[in-house]
Formats: C-alpha cells, sequence, structure tokens
C-alpha cells in the first residue's frame, strides 16, 4: 500500500494541492473505471497510457460509442449502472444528461485552470462536468482539390456562400453531429437569428453533402471526394499530422468550447471515477493532449509552454480573443429547434434549395457582366424567401414548440406535425423563390 | 383418328457405328453396332450397368462417343447438340416440368420449335387425345397419378413429331398392373405412329412382349440382336441364354472330332455331340427346362438322351409343374405340363431325365 | 436410378396436429423468439403507439406517417431502390450461380467464394473504399476525367444506392441460386434439350423456374435487407429512405420523437409482406422435383466459344463487385490516398498498428459468429420443418416472427436488449446484457432470417416421398429428420450457416449498443473504434482486410466441406 501510494504523490506530482493529495491518500482507488466516450482510439490510447502510468492500479476500461448511442447506452442501463464517466466533446449531451440526472456533481481539486476559456466557461456552473481540453470550428479543405478545381482559400463562413463553392462543400447534419450543432449554433448567436440563418442557408445552397457522422466530413474532405469542409479543428488537425493535403482555418465569428468529462450517477467506482478526473485536469494529463494525434488545446494555460510555436494557444492568441460570447443555456434551450429545423429546411430539402441556388448563381454572374436592376431586385426577392424561417427566434425558445419535441406531458403539437409545417413551408417558399430566380434569370440575360 | 394421322411423320432408320465410350478408366461403352430399321420397335434389354441407358442417351446426345457414329435416317447426328437431333425421349422419371401444367408440358417443345399457336393447341390437343388425358390438361403434374404422368411425358415427346422415340425405362415407376396396361398402350401408340422406337428395360418380358428385336447387352457390349423368338431360341452365347427365359447349364468337357464328337458332363454322364451342332471353345451343355421330360429308370429311347437324377424339389405352377433335380452335383430344372390324375415324382426320389439331342446348345461364355 | 415420381403425397393432410415432439419443438422456438426478439423489441417499439406525452394506445402517430411528404417519398423511394437493387443483383448472380453449378467449371469454388465476398464487406470502411473507387473524385472518374473530360455519377443519389447495394447483397441470391440449381434433377433439363430446347430460353423457361424456390429465397432477402437497410444510404448521405429516417430519429440525441418507432413499425411490416408474398407465389407448386439419393449426372462441357464467353462474363462481374475489396486492400497498404486514383506511396505500417489488437477481435468474432450461425442453422431447420412438414396450428407465425427479425433496425434491437436484459442480474450483480452471450444472441436473432430462408429452400426441394420411405422402414420422426433430412439439407444448411455466420462476423449496429468492454468486442467494433478518427483510414482499413480474409477462408472452407460431402453421397457432379 505504501509503495502505491508514494507511487501515486510523485507521480501527480506537487502541483497537485494538498487537499486533493489527502483525498487520495485517504480513498487510494484501485480496480477499474469505465468510461464511455466518443472519443478515438487515437485520442483514448495516449490518455489510457498515461494515466494508467500515473495511478498505479487502475485500469481504465474504454467503451467506444458515438455520443448519441453513449448518452442512450447510460440512459438505458441507470438501473444498474456499471459505467463511470461520460467523456466526450458535445456540451449539449451532458446537458441532456444532467438534465435527466444521470450525473453526480463533483469538485475537482486541480488548480491552474482559469474559469472561462475565449468567453466560454470551461466547467458546467453547477459541477456536474469538467472542460479538459478545447476546441474551435472551422474550416477545412483539401489543397489537391482545390487547385485541381480552381477554389480560393475560404476564410469566412460568407465564402461558402460563394458560387465558386457551388457544390464543394460538406457539413455533417447538426442533428446527428454535436460539434456541428455548435457551429451552427454559433453562426446564430454571432450573427443573430435571421441574419445568421441566412447565411446558413446560403452556404448550405452550395453543400455537396450533409453528413450524418461529424467524421464523414474529415473523411470527404482527406480523400477528395469534396473539396471543404465545416469541421472542428482537431479533425483538420490530426488529418495534418497524417500527411493529409488540408488546411484548416478559423472564420472570425467562431468560438472555442471545451470537450468534457463527467462523473455518472451512481458509479461502480466513484474513486476512481475522480482520480481520472483529477489526472485530465493535472499538468501531466493535460501535457498528453499536446501529442500529434490529439492535437486539442489543453485547458490549462502554463501546459502551453511545452507545445510548439505554431500551436494556436486560445489564451493568448488575439485571433480567439475576439470571438464571439457563447451562451451556453441559450444554445441547450433550443438545441432540438434548432436541429430540427436545420433538417426540415435543409437537409431534406437540400435538392430544391440548391436548385435555386444554382440559379442565382447563374443571375449574379450575368449581372456582371451586365447590370441589370430589375433582375437584381427579382433575385434578392428569391434569396429573401430562402432565408425566410417558420419560427422567429422568441417561438423557437418557447416552452410550447419545446414541448413537441420532448415527449413532455404537456398537451400541444406533435414532433411530426411541426415538422410537415415546416417541411411545407420550405418547399413553398423554395419553389417560389426558384420562379423568381429564373424570372430574374430571364431579365439578366 | 385425325389425331394420329396428323402426327405420324415417315420412319427412319438409327444406325449405330463402331461405338466405344469411357469415363475414364471405365469402359462403358465397347465397339456398339447396331442397326435399327424404319419403324422397328427395338430393345436395349441388360442387367443394370450394361451400358444400356448410356447408349440411349447418347443417341439424345447427352452423352458423347469417344469414336464412332450415329445415324438418323442415314443423316449422321454426332456432332448435333441434344436440341437439334429430333430424337424424343421419355425419361424414366418423366422428368415433367412441377411449374408448368400438364398443357404446358406438352406445348414446350411445339413452343421451342416456333410453332404457330393455334397449331400448337391443336397437337396440344391431339397428343393428349392420344394418350387419353385431354381432360387433365390443366392439371399440374404432382396432381397426377404414376400412369398419368407417364402418359403426359410420352404426349409430351411424341407431339413434337420426332423422327425417333427414345423410351427410358419408361415402366419401372408404374405397378405390375398398370405395367401390362401401358406397355400394350406403348406398343399400340408405336404401331399407329409407325415411330422408330427405341425402348430401354432390365425386364426381358417387357422385351419380349413389345419388341420386334432386341439387343441384348451385358458389360458394354451387345451379345446378340434377334427377335425375341430367335434369341429364345438360338442364343448366341450362356449369357444370352440365362439372361432370357430359364437355362439349364452344364459344365463338361468336348472329346473326339468329327461325328463321333462326345461332351462329357462333369461327374462322367457323356453325351454324343450331333454332327451338325456348332460347339466354341470352353462351351457348356444347355437346354430349356420345357424341352426335358422325367421318367422312371429305363432304357432310352432312340437317339433320346437318359440321364440318372434325384428328384431336389418341386413347384406346381398350374400348367406345369417345375421339378428341380441333380444331376451329379448340378441341379437343373425339368418343367413337366401337368394333366390331372398324372403321378407326381416325390422329392428325394430316383428318376431319368430324358432329353432329345435337337433340343441341346453348346455355348460359350 | 430411382426416380420419386412427385404424387400428391404433400397435399394430403397428414396430421391435424403434430406429435407431442413436435409441439415441445414449436413452443421451445417459440418461447426463444418471444423472449429474445418480440419481448425486446416490444419494449422499444410500443411508442409508436402511445400518445405523445402520456402512454394512451393511438394511432394517431401512423396518420402522421401518411401525412408526412417526407416519408411517402422515403416509402416509395425504398420501394424503387429495392426493387431496383434486385434486378441489378440478379444480373450480377444468374450468370454466376448458373455457370458454377450446371457447368464443369474450373475454379467454381473459387468463384462461388469470391462472389460471396462482397456481403462481407466490413461497415464504414467498405463505403470508404468504394468511394475511392466509384466516388466523385474516384480513380475511376479523375482518370475518366483526365482521359475524356467526364465522369460517371455511380454513387450519387437513389443510383449510387441502388449500384452500391447490388454489389453489396447480391451474393444473397447466388447462394440460394446456387444452391437451387445444384438440386435441380438434370433429367428436367434434358428433356427440355431433348424436346427442342437449348441455351437462354432452357434457362429462362425451364431451369431458372424450377430453382425458383433458391431465387426467391434470395431475392426476397435481398429486397428486405435492401429496404431495411440504413448504413449505405446514409453513407451515401441518402437521407429520404425509410430505414435511414428510422434510425436517424431513433438515434437523435435529446428528442423523444415516436416516429423513428413508428418507422421501424412500417419497415417491420414491409419487410413480413414482401417475405410472405415470396411465399405466396410459390404456393400450390410442387418443387420436389429432386431424385435425391439417385447418382449424379455429369456436369456439362462447355465448348470452346461458350468456355471463352463464360469465363470473360464470370471474371467482368467479379472485376466489378470486387472492386470495393481492391479499394479496401490498397487503402490499407496506402500512406496518404487523396484526389489522386492511386495512393501517393505505401506501408505496412498500418498492420502493425493493428496487429497488437486485432487478436482479442478475432478470437471474439469468430466465437461469436460461429455460435449466432449455429444457434441459426438449428432454428432455421426446425421452422422450415414445423412450417413445411408438420399441420401445427400458427406453425407460419414462427416463420414471421423470425423474418421479420431482418426488419428490425439493430440499434432498435439493442436498445430493447439493454432494457430487457440490463436489469436481470447475476447472483454477483453483473448484468445479464453485459455478458458477451448477449451479443451472441443478438447476433443469432438479426441473422436467423438468412439461415431460415436457406434451409427453407432446401427442404422445399427435398421430396416427402424420401421422409415417408424412412418412417415406413421404421424410422421415428425426429430419426428422419436426423439421419434423412438433415443429410438431405446440408447443402441448403451450410449455405445457410455461412451466410449467417459471415455477416455476423461484420455485424455492428446492435454489437455497438451491447458491446461492454474492449475484451469482449468482435471485429466490426474494432473497425468502429478505427474509424473514429480523421487521421486516415489506414487502421481501419488493414481491420477491415483481416475480416475479410478472416471470413473468406470460413467460407472457402465451408464450400469446400459442400463440394466434398455432395461428392461423398454421390449427389455432386
Amino acid at each position: 500500500m505504501l509503495n502505491r501510494r508514494t507511487a501515486l504523490a510523485a507521480s501527480l506530482g506537487l502541483s497537485l494541492s494538498a487537499s486533493f493529495m489527502t483525498i487520495a491518500l485517504a480513498q487510494a482507488p484501485a480496480g477499474k473505471v469505465t468510461v464511455v466516450t466518443s472519443f478515438s482510439k487515437d485520442v483514448t490510447d495516449p490518455i489510457k497510457k498515461a494515466f494508467e502510468k500515473a495511478v498505479p492500479g487502475l485500469t481504465l476500461e474504454v467503451q467506444n460509442r458515438n455520443t448519441n448511442a453513449g448518452v442512450k447506452y447510460v440512459e438505458e442501463t441507470k438501473a444498474n449502472n456499471q459505467v463511470d464517466l461520460f467523456w466526450a466533446s458535445a456540451p449539449d449531451a451532458f446537458e441532456v444528461l444532467k438534465g435527466k440526472k444521470l450525473l453526480t456533481a463533483y469538485k475537482p481539486k486541480a488548480t491552474g485552470i482559469p474559469d472561462k476559456i475565449g468567453s466560454y466557461p470551461i466547467n458546467d456552473p453547477a459541477g456536474f462536468y469538467f472542460g479538459f481540453a478545447a476546441s474551435g470550428y472551422g474550416i477545412m479543405w483539401n489543397d489537391r482539390y482545390a487547385k485541381a478545381n480552381k477554389l480560393p482559400e475560404p476564410k469566412e463562413w460568407q465564402d461558402l456562400a460563394k458560387p465558386v463553392f457551388y457544390d464543394h462543400v460538406a457539413i455533417a447534419a447538426p442533428s446527428r453531429s454535436g460539434t456541428t450543432h455548435l457551429t451552427i449554433e454559433t453562426i446564430l448567436q454571432g450573427e443573430g437569428w435571421d441574419k445568421g440563418w441566412r447565411t446558413i442557408k446560403e452556404m448550405a445552397g452550395n453543400f455537396r453533402s450533409i453528413n450524418e457522422r461529424s467524421f464523414g466530413v474529415p473523411e470527404q474532405v482527406n480523400s477528395g471526394q469534396v473539396g471543404v469542409g465545416v469541421v472542428i479543428d482537431f479533425f483538420a488537425f490530426s488529418a495534418q499530422a497524417s500527411g493529409f493535403p488540408v488546411k484548416f482555418v478559423y472564420p472570425s465569428v467562431t468560438t472555442v468550447v471545451p470537450a468534457n468529462v463527467g462523473i455518472i450517477a451512481n458509479p461502480p467506482n466513484k474513486a476512481a471515477a475522480e482520480a481520472f478526473i483529477e489526472f485530465l485536469l493535472s499538468p501531466t494529463g493535460q501535457e498528453v493532449l499536446l501529442e500529434p494525434g490529439i492535437r486539442r488545446l489543453p485547458v490549462n494555460p502554463a501546459v502551453y509552454a511545452k507545445a510548439g510555436a505554431d500551436y494556436p494557444n486560445p489564451f493568448t492568441d488575439p485571433r480567439f480573443q475576439k470571438m464571439i460570447g457563447f451562451d451556453v443555456d441559450k444554445s441547450e434551450g433550443r438545441t432540438a429547434v434548432v436541429d430540427t429545423l436545420f433538417d426540415q429546411l435543409i437537409s431534406f430539402q437540400l435538392d430544391a434549395l440548391k436548385g435555386v441556388n444554382k440559379v442565382l448563381h447563374e443571375v449574379d454572374a450575368a449581372l456582371a457582366k451586365k447590370p441589370n436592376d430589375k433582375a437584381k431586385a427579382l433575385a434578392e426577392e428569391a434569396r429573401v424567401l430562402l432565408a425566410a424561417m417558420p419560427v422567429t427566434e422568441a417561438q423557437a425558445a418557447s416552452a410550447e414548440l419545446r414541448g413537441a419535441f420532448t415527449g413532455g406531458k404537456e398537451k400541444g403539437a406533435r414532433q411530426a406535425e411541426v415538422e410537415a409545417q415546416w417541411a411545407s413551408f420550405a418547399r413553398d417558399n423554395y419553389a417560389k423563390a426558384k420562379t423568381k430566380a429564373e424570372e430574374a434569370l430571364k431579365a439578366a440575360k | 383418328m385425325n389425331a394420329t394421322v396428323s402426327l405420324t411423320t415417315p420412319a427412319v432408320a438409327v444406325d449405330i457405328e463402331g461405338v466405344n465410350l469411357s469415363y475414364g478408366t471405365n469402359h462403358v461403352l465397347k465397339n456398339v453396332n447396331l442397326a435399327i430399321k424404319p419403324g422397328e420397335f427395338f430393345a436395349f434389354l441388360g442387367p443394370s450397368g450394361c451400358g444400356k441407358t448410356t447408349l440411349l442417351r447418347l443417341i439424345a446426345g447427352f452423352n458423347h462417343a469417344d469414336t464412332g457414329e450415329v445415324r438418323i435416317g442415314s443423316k449422321p447426328i454426332t456432332d448435333l447438340p441434344p436440341w437439334k437431333r429430333d430424337v424424343g425421349m421419355v425419361f424414366q422419371s418423366y422428368a415433367l416440368w412441377p411449374h408448368m401444367t400438364v398443357r404446358r408440358n406438352v406445348a414446350f417443345g411445339l413452343e421451342e420449335r416456333g410453332v404457330k399457336r393455334a397449331e400448337v393447341e391443336r397437337r396440344v390437343e391431339a397428343a393428349l387425345g392420344l394418350v387419353g388425358l385431354a381432360h387433365l390438361a390443366e392439371r399440374r403434374p404432382s396432381q397426377l397419378s404414376g400412369g398419368q404422368q407417364q402418359r403426359v411425358a410420352v404426349a409430351r415427346t411424341v407431339a413434337v413429331e420426332p423422327k425417333v422415340l427414345l423410351l427410358d425405362e419408361p415402366l419401372s415407376n408404374l405397378d405390375a398392373k398398370m405395367r401390362v396396361q401401358v406397355r400394350r398402350e406403348l406398343r399400340d401408340l408405336q404401331q399407329r405412329l409407325g415411330l422408330t422406337t427405341i425402348f430401354v428395360t432390365h425386364d426381358q418380358e417387357e422385351a419380349n412382349t413389345i419388341c420386334d428385336r432386341i439387343a441384348v447387352m451385358n458389360d458394354g457390349i451387345v451379345q446378340q440382336v434377334g427377335t425375341p423368338m430367335e434369341l429364345y431360341e438360338r442364343p448366341a452365347n450362356l449369357f444370352v441364354a440365362g439372361f432370357l427365359g430359364t437355362a439349364n447349364i452344364l459344365g463338361g468337357k468336348l472329346t473326339g472330332s468329327g461325328g463321333t464328337r462326345v461332351f462329357e458332363i462333369e461327374g462322367g454322364t457323356r453325351v454324343p455331340v450331333p454332327a451338325d451342332a456348332q460347339v466354341p471353345e470352353g462351351a457348356k451343355l444347355v437346354f430349356r427346362p420345357q424341352h426335358a421330360s422325367l421318367g422312371d429308370a429305363g432304357p432310352a429311347g432312340d437317339g433320346i438322351l437318359a440321364l440318372p437324377c434325384t428328384v431336389a424339389n418341386r413347384e406346381f405352377l398350374g400348367a406345369s409343374v417345375r421339378y428341380g433335380v441333380r444331376i451329379g452335383t448340378t441341379e437343373v430344372a425339368v418343367d413337366v405340363p401337368f394333366q390331372s390324375g398324372s403321378g407326381l415324382f416325390e422329392v428325394r426320389s430316383s428318376a431319368t431325365l430324358r432329353l432329345s439331342p435337337h433340343a441341346l446348345l453348346w455355348l460359350a461364355a | 436410378m430411382t426416380a420419386i415420381p412427385t404424387t400428391t403425397a404433400s397435399r394430403r393432410p397428414r396430421r391435424i396436429a403434430g406429435t407431442p415432439g413436435q409441439i415441445a419443438l414449436a413452443l421451445a422456438i417459440a418461447a426463444f423468439l418471444l423472449m429474445f426478439l418480440v419481448l425486446p423489441v416490444a419494449t422499444v417499439i410500443y411508442v409508436a403507439f402511445t400518445e405523445k406525452g402520456t402512454s394512451t394506445f393511438t394511432l394517431v402517430n401512423f396518420y402522421d406517417f401518411v401525412r408526412t411528404e417526407l416519408f411517402m417519398r422515403s416509402l416509395w423511394n425504398s420501394f424503387y431502390v429495392s426493387a431496383m437493387s434486385v434486378v441489378w443483383a440478379s444480373v450480377f448472380a444468374l450468370p454466376l450461380a448458373y455457370l458454377t453449378t450446371r457447368f464443369v467449371f474450373r475454379g467454381a469454388a473459387i468463384v462461388q467464394t469470391l462472389g460471396f465476398l462482397p456481403l462481407i464487406m466490413p461497415p464504414f470502411v467498405g463505403a470508404v473504399a468504394m468511394q475511392l473507387f466509384f466516388g466523385r473524385n474516384g480513380s475511376i472518374n479523375l482518370l475518366l476525367d483526365d482521359w475524356f473530360g467526364f465522369k460517371i455519377d455511380f454513387m450519387e443519389g437513389l443510383n449510387g444506392v441502388i449500384f452500391v447495394q447490388s454489389v453489396h447483397y447480391f451474393p444473397f441470391i447466388l447462394i440460394n441460386l446456387s444452391a437451387a440449381l445444384r438440386n435441380v434433377d438434370r433429367a428436367m433439363e434434358e428433356a427440355a434439350q431433348n424436346l427442342g430446347s437449348s441455351g437462354f430460353r432452357l434457362f429462362r423457361r425451364i431451369v431458372f423456374p424450377l430453382a425458383m424456390p433458391g431465387y426467391l429465397a434470395g431475392a426476397s432477402l435481398v429486397f428486405v435487407k435492401v429496404f431495411d437497410d440504413l448504413a449505405t444510404p446514409l453513407l451515401l448521405n441518402v437521407k429520404d429512405m425509410l430505414a435511414p429516417q428510422a434510425y436517424l430519429r431513433v438515434t437523435s440525441i435529446g428528442i423523444a420523437d415516436p416516429m423513428g418507432y413508428v418507422i421501424s413499425v412500417v419497415l417491420i411490416i414491409a419487410s413480413v409482406l414482401a417475405m410472405w408474398l415470396s411465399a405466396r407465389a410459390l404456393k400450390g407448386r410442387d418443387y420436389a422435383t429432386t431424385q435425391r439419393g439417385g447418382g449424379g449426372l455429369a456436369k456439362r462441357v462447355m465448348t470452346p466459344m461458350e468456355a471463352v464467353f463464360g469465363y470473360g462474363i464470370v471474371i467482368l462481374i467479379l472485376a466489378l463487385v470486387l472492386a470495393p475489396h481492391l479499394g479496401l486492400l490498397l487503402l490499407s497498404f496506402a500512406t496518404i490516398w487523396s484526389y489522386s486514383p492511386l495512393p501517393d506511396a505505401f506501408t505496412t505500417a498500418h498492420y502493425a498498428r493493428v496487429f497488437g489488437e486485432s487478436s482479442v477481435y478475432i478470437k471474439n468474432t469468430l466465437i461469436y459468429a460461429t455460435i449466432a450461425g449455429g444457434i441459426d442453422v438449428v432454428l432455421g431447420v426446425a421452422i422450415a420443418y414445423l412450417v413445411l412438414r408438420t399441420k401445427l396450428v400458427g406453425r407460419e407465425w414462427l416463420d414471421w416472427m423470425a423474418t421479420a427479425a431482418l426488419a428490425i433496425p439493430g440499434v432498435v434491437l439493442g436498445i430493447g436488449y439493454l432494457r430487457t436484459f440490463y436489469g436481470v442480474t447475476l447472483p454477483d450483480g453483473t448484468p445479464l446484457a453485459a455478458l458477451w452471450i448477449t451479443i451472441v444472441l443478438a447476433l443469432a436473432i438479426r441473422r436467423l432470417p438468412y439461415a431460415l430462408r436457406a434451409c427453407y429452400a432446401a427442404l422445399q426441394q427435398i421430396s416427402v416421398s424420401l421422409e415417408e420411405a424412412a418412417e415406413n422402414l421404421g424410422a421415428t420422426k425426429a430419426r428422419t429428420v436426423r439421419r434423412i433430412v438433415v443429410p438431405l439439407m446440408a447443402g441448403g444448411i451450410l449455405a445457410g450457416f455461412v451466410t449467417s455466420f459471415s455477416t455476423a462476423a461484420v455485424e455492428l449496429s446492435a454489437t455497438l449498443m451491447l458491446v461492454q468492454s474492449n475484451s469482449d468486442a468482435p471485429l466490426a467494433y474494432g473497425l468502429y473504434v478505427f474509424m473514429q478518427s480523421a487521421a486516415g483510414r489506414g487502421p481501419g482499413a488493414a481491420l477491415g482486410v483481416v475480416a475479410v480474409i478472416l471470413v473468406a477462408a470460413c467460407t472457402f472452407l465451408s464450400h469446400l466441406i459442400i463440394e466434398r460431402s455432395q461428392k461423398a453421397k454421390g449427389m455432386g457432379h
């Protein structure tokens, strides 16, 4: 026992607070700690190795599931829970778990971690989950593809709406990818509800594909099936580290949000779960994030001293300081509405949307050669029709609409009804927009 | 009888010349030569494995000869695929297609020949009428009895008016009573159509009752060709003698020469051999049971052979009594006509077997 | 050479009820299916019949389904894609099956094995490999664009789904049709030749109709599989089909939407309906055409012209359907493969990376898939026998139940298992659902329809009189099954086992829900873990190649066993 304690104390080092050492010594966690995670082997393997070295006697049992399946799993098995920790990127998933009372509150002892990264709080204020690494959202593109198709380097979200990117952009569906959901939400919060949706729909008019998995996007960009992808930064970084000819940029409207870890309610090995969190937040654990296969941004600013000069540092890099604040509560309150709007107005109407957009691009090209006010006005009418939303920002956050998606007890519209309404709204508007756009094209020629 | 007329085609001859066929080292057909006459009802008869079915399938085109030729109506068909040969075959299993009705089964070959629709229907009716199954045309094969299936198979084959009809053991799946009836029908049909027909069977009674001529086969070799009576009266060898009807065979040795030849039966009895008798090398003495008679011990009549024997068993057959009698160590069968009131020989009693020299055959294997 | 006349025996009611043994067997199977299929699934999809927020029974959700344009469009698309996939899968499968079973065809066993491979395309990597070859910027299109300045949309939209699905699932038709063709009595074919039929007409009018039970078994599987498959459309980003809609809704986070389960119910109904229709199509026809037990007849020898043509077609089809595997192989050795016809360079590093971990996955996969396949053929034979050879009341329900498993999305079954069995604990406190045997049961249930169809078709082709002969000679029903029926069905049973085994070996959706620890995980899970990375597909592809080789080796072995046993029994050719 003495050996283990000594080793534990030595490996955790002096950076740990004295109070934690007391607890660690008192409880001496041992055995198996089970974690459900959406992180890839590239991430979990090095961390598992470092953790088991740092805390001898503990083994980390990794259950790999995507975020959604992980949440379902924890929910379905709560009666006889065998999982200690949930470990994933999207804060929303943790909000769902928290909302269903499937997490245990805890207060980490680690020091040196600020309250916020950019303007995003690193930890859940209620203490149910904790950020351990940060990621930003941006645009990734394949260099070979861009050269072959003569694509310029994108810098802002609006760039992706330009005619030159028509049919070259990929994204993951926000309803399927927590990180993409945050990207969409970031644009909505950064540009405002109506303008944000207009940006998103104008981008969407150029979409080549809307993927069902987050990994599908870097996959397609890496292999050159699609030129440009909307992704979380480490997808691009780890692809670069493997040698793929891809580049990445953070647009100015973006945010850095933490990836999180939290203890499941009623964990089989609570002490071990706490030890894992403490390890992740310790300098040793934070340094593992710098490995080329992981490339996440540590939440402990001191750790960046060990990183290369070109490693993005959200705590000092001015780019990140400009980034917008992100309202987690606002995002959480309308998650289902935003995702369903995206699905009904964009994913399932993509062909119609692209059809209008293609004509509008042709109008733009014609107008560039020969200006025509009537055509311009018609094109703008078409764009307004495309951008129109069936619900306002206030409605989107309303309890009534939320009720349709939560299956709550309150009487109200069923989800299917709401969806059918939105879908027919989009269909009608896109059809009208198509007519306008075609008129504009006729006028412009 | 319009139907019959419309299904008749001029009969043709089938010639098989120097056919050899081997499967690996297994020599299945050995230099087969046969000339089947136009309109003849011809049988390949032999035990199973003798090559008779192989030969039939060779004519149909399903087997290929290593050497030799098959001609139908003097036209060589050796290189033709089965579907261009125009020989109709009735399969042992009938091979009726279960996914088609009787009508569609029968129409099949006509449709394949591109016969016009109306003509197809007419000839199907004719063919089914011929076998008396017109009323079952819409049934599926699985709804028919064995005999009906057999008749459908025949109708299907004759509907296309083949040059030659091949029947592969067509009666083997029928019960004994049906067999007698169907074989008469087959014979009748063949007579009416005048179609050259080859019939494969292992049953000598079937062959004898309906065929004009028979090729007896054994071990891939045609042993003898002839009418049923020729084969019975003058078998070419021991195999034919034994396969057709019952034959008593006594081993022995030939001594002397010219008019003084003597055949000494095992056990010592000496039988004089008529001067005109052909006795091949290693021959045995052969006679039919009904050509011998049994009597009390006593001198033989003029030229009649008398052999002392013991009665070993006795079977009453109705019209005759068959005795098994022992000559030395060999048991032979003797059929004695039964007349009421006449005395019978008791088992284990001694008797004399009498034989006319003209009834004797000397045959080799 | 004795033939069995296909008499009326099969249509005579043989028995009003079954023997006590048959009744017990039927009850046992029913209990098994209720316990491991109906109950878990019911715990999940009952939501489809409840009113929002309450547990009152309602059909309003189905009303919503019919009213929603997206769902109706998806329904139509699913029908269209499934039907077209059957057509194309038949185009691929028919020549391979016919040439390898009815002719002297050198390498028939290899063709059969290679033709089987597409079925064991591992999840994810298979689609990636296909994109690399056939995608918009895949090798073929890059070359076409370079040389001729145009591209072909192999992988776009519904046509892309049809292309990938028919390549993926045509082995179902190949396997079942081959087994059926082997069983067609050659006299049937010869009788037609004798009457002047040959070539394609002979095949179309006689051989193919006689092999219809096998073809329909395969085609209905393809139809239902394509109808219920969600992975391929999703990987091609086609969302307006039913199965992807169900999956997207069932697994979307934080949404308590009954529509996902409503769609699942629709999928189940459609699948059972398709199976019922295919059974219906064969009703009233006696396909017991075999002369089994008699001597086999020689296969036909091809003329040189036919041989050139035959091998040409076989090679062309194999090249097309195996392109994904070639792509996978290249990918597993590639350093970087991006927007170029071929990878930049080659390496064995990916194999080194997966080597250490793959042994436990391989071991688990072999154990799970073998047990699952074993359970499937036992159940398959039993259900087929009960349905075809007894008159037990409600015996068809066993068939429908087992078949419905085909339509149940893996994720629904996975959640159902967790719900049903996680609360059940062993004496030491481990949940029942945490044991690896749960994974095996889920795999067995998921793959049961494959084995069942194969066994069903095999039994359909055996004449009842062979069994009656055995009973007549004093064998009891049970002994008849063991000594006559099962040996005669051997080909079909093995085909069923191979299908269940190999598809179970690459099954993911239900497995993913049920895997509790890495040490219990099968290969597909390992693949999934390796695919959760943006750092390239090399390691995943390497593991995929390992999976394919493993399953292919087992398949080839089974084919050898089939050939040998057929030969030994004199049924071979």
